[in-house]
């Protein structure tokens, strides 16, 4: 039986529904993403979870408990926000021990509780300082100690990056995570950055318009994205049209090259869907004209052309092809596991 | 408007400019320096000039040498301890029961009413615009001893019934500061995420949104305090003995000391003023000292 549920849940705001027939059943100790583009209904979902929004309707259970009608202060949940959210009149160590002073917890269980947590967020000298005198990451790392603190059930991270720059955003979410393995807490983590959502999520769950499009785990999204959707809003695609020539051979047009898939394909036109690493150079293929080469270390980005079509694919550095120039011809290979073939209308 | 804004902001970029050690128009500097020193000066005759002769009024008890008499006189007095010790208590319940509806309502408004603000705002103002004596000759229709609450049938229905009316005086400014209080800190997300840690309503506002307003509060409350310890026609048509009609009836009867008396008064104020810009700028430290 999964720890959280949630059944059939619906928000409407006034006439618009925010959040529409929403499923999703969470594991204990599961790390789950709600991915989506802003304005979704992605921390919709999550203050309903955390009881600062009710449900329209819909059913909301916490290990069988049923939760929906439960109040926000009686739901033992940790919330982490983009805001931080820190009790600017409250040291560090205060902010840390809030939740506990509230339970009643008395000063001699609460220090040593506090000193872990503040220990186990790499901040174990920071007690006495006040929010104002921390920076993002720090206040980001307080907020985080201070809704684990109390032992919840369940934390809840609605953007907690987003606010703060590149570098320390990618150590934060591998500290997240780890911390969130360490404690074995079942965590729900919103954000709109597909690239976070992939390095850290057991499960996402991706968002459009109030739904859940798909619900997996990050390679299953990348490789097998369930609806149109979810396949452009996770990681690159590119869009090709072909004529299929041989629909038994998979024999086909694209601009003016002719390849062969070798697998069957439906008459007529169709659009081939492919992600960056489908595509490879080789002597013959489809012809394409370089536009743009982007050097990133590892990995080289290329910008091409087929006719009028822009493609963009990766090839790895210091592979044994030469690096193409911007402006020249080349050939291009796609691998027809890593296609996702549609009819065209 | 936007012509306006605009000319507004060419102004302000030469000033940047200015200040960035451009090429300065002396003799034009010079000549609005010269005016807003005589504007300063003017300004500051009006007001310390009246003041001045007061002072100076107050010490001439004596005939042909200055002396303290009028003040000892008045400070003898048992009806002046009596009348300030009374505006005194009245001044604290007003500020305690005043902090007590800012507070929460000003909360509230903000975190579930927001579309409701002007509106609040607006009635926080009438007591600027509707006079005391009228908001007074209300209260004793609607309070008087044949009335279903009658409160002005005993001493202590009166006091309380003029202290909500020296707390109505005050809300024009009570909830102005707290309001600005409120508007520094993010109230929706850290009332959420206190809930989320288990705290209820009570610990909310005592805990975390009463001390993150502490300066505004206090600033509102010294406010409440200089309006109290001189308001006259309230405590005067609801016949109590408050420091404002004591004043009043010892204008009437003697030479120096009202003038004394006034000199005290405005000690009092001013010394709230400092109180008030202390705590201000103790607070404002505290928070922001980056
Ligand atoms: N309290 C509210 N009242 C009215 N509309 C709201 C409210 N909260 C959110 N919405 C609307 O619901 C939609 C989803 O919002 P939200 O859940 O915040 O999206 P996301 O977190 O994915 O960006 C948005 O169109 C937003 O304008
Ligand atoms: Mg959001």
């Amino acid at each position: 039986m999964s720890f959280l549920e949630l059944q059939n849940l619906e928000k409407s705001f006034g006439d618009t529904r925010v959040v529409k027939d929403f499923n999703l059943n969470v594991a204990k100790g599961e790390f789950i993403s709600l991915l989506g583009p802003s304005g979704c209904g992605k921390t919709t979902v999550l203050r309903m979870v955390a009881g600062f929004e009710a449900p329209t309707s819909g059913r909301i259970s916490v290990d069988g408990k049923d939760i929906t009608r439960l109040r926000a202060n009686q739901r033992n949940v940790g919330m982490v926000f983009q805001s931080y959210a820190l009790f600017p009149n409250l040291t560090v160590a205060q902010n840390v021990g809030f939740g506990l002073k509230v339970a009643g917890v008395p000063k001699s269980e609460r220090n040593p509780r506090i000193a872990d947590m503040l220990a186990l967020i790499g901040l174990p000298d920071l007690g006495d300082r006040y929010p104002w005198q921390l920076s993002g990451g720090q206040q980001q790392r307080v907020a985080l100690a201070r809704a684990l603190a109390p032992k919840p059930q369940m934390l809840l991270l609605d953007e907690p990056l987003s606010a703060l720059d590149a570098k320390v955003r990618v150590s934060l979410r591998n500290q997240i995570r780890e911390i969130q393995q360490q404690l074995g807490i079942t965590t729900i983590f919103v954000t709109h950055d597909q690239e976070e959502a992939m390095a850290i999520s057991d499960r996402i769950v991706v968002m459009h318009q109030g739904v859940a499009d798909q619900i997996a785990a990050p390679q299953d999204i990348y490789n097998r994205p369930s609806t149109e959707f979810v396949a452009g809003f996770v990681g690159t695609l590119n869009r090709l049209t072909a004529d299929v020539l041989d629909p038994e051979t998979g024999h086909i047009r694209i601009g003016g090259s002719e390849i062969t898939l070798g697998q069957p394909l439906p008459a007529g036109r169709v659009t081939l869907s492919a992600r960056p690493e489908a595509f490879r150079l080789a002597a013959t293929g489809i012809a394409a004209q370089v536009t743009k080469v982007e050097f990133l270390g590892a990995l080289i980005s290329v910008a091409a052309q087929i006719d009028d079509t822009p493609v963009s694919f990766v090839l790895f550095n210091g592979g044994d092809d030469p690096v193409p120039e911007p402006g020249s011809r080349i050939h291009l290979q796609i691998a027809p596991s890593r296609l996702l073939i549609k009819q065209a209308a | 408007m936007s012509f306006l804004l605009s000319t507004l902001r060419r102004r302000l970029s030469l000033k940047r400019l200015q200040r960035r050690g451009g090429p300065r128009p002396k003799s034009g500097n010079g000549f609005r320096r010269f005016w807003s020193w005589t504007a300063l000066i003017v300004g500051g005759l009006y007001f310390f000039l009246p003041l001045i002769g007061t002072l100076e009024f107050s010490l001439r008890m004596r005939r042909g040498e200055y002396s303290l008499d009028a003040y000892r006189s008045v400070l003898e007095d048992p009806r002046f301890q009596q009348t300030l010790g009374y505006s005194v208590i009245m001044a604290l319940a007003t500020i305690v029961v005043g902090i007590l509806i800012v507070v929460p309502t000003a909360y509230w408004v903000r975190l579930r009413l927001p579309r409701w603000r002007p509106v609040i705002e607006f009635i926080t103002l009438l007591p600027l615009v509707i006079p005391a004596i009228v908001v007074v000759f209300g209260y004793i229709r609607l309070f008087n001893t044949s009335s279903f609450l009658p409160m002005t049938g005993t001493t202590m229905g009166t006091n309380i019934l003029l202290m909500f009316g020296y707390v109505m005086l005050a809300l024009p400014y009570t909830y102005r500061a707290v309001d600005t209080g409120l508007s520094t800190i993010d109230v929706r997300s850290l009332t959420e995420a206190a809930q989320s840690l288990g705290a209820s309503w009570v610990t909310i506002i005592g805990r975390l949104i009463l001390p993150n307003v502490f300066g505004a509060v206090m600033s509102g409350a010294f406010l409440s305090f200089a309006i109290v310890i001189g308001e006259f026609t309230m405590a005067s048509l609801l016949n109590r003995p408050a420091f404002g009609p004591y004043m009043q009836i010892l204008g009437a009867n003697r030479a120096y000391e009202p003038a004394a008396l006034a000199v005290i008064a405005f000690a009092i104020t001013w010394a709230c003023m400092g109180l008030l810009s202390l705590v201000t700028r103790i607070t404002r430290v505290g928070r922001a000292g980056k």
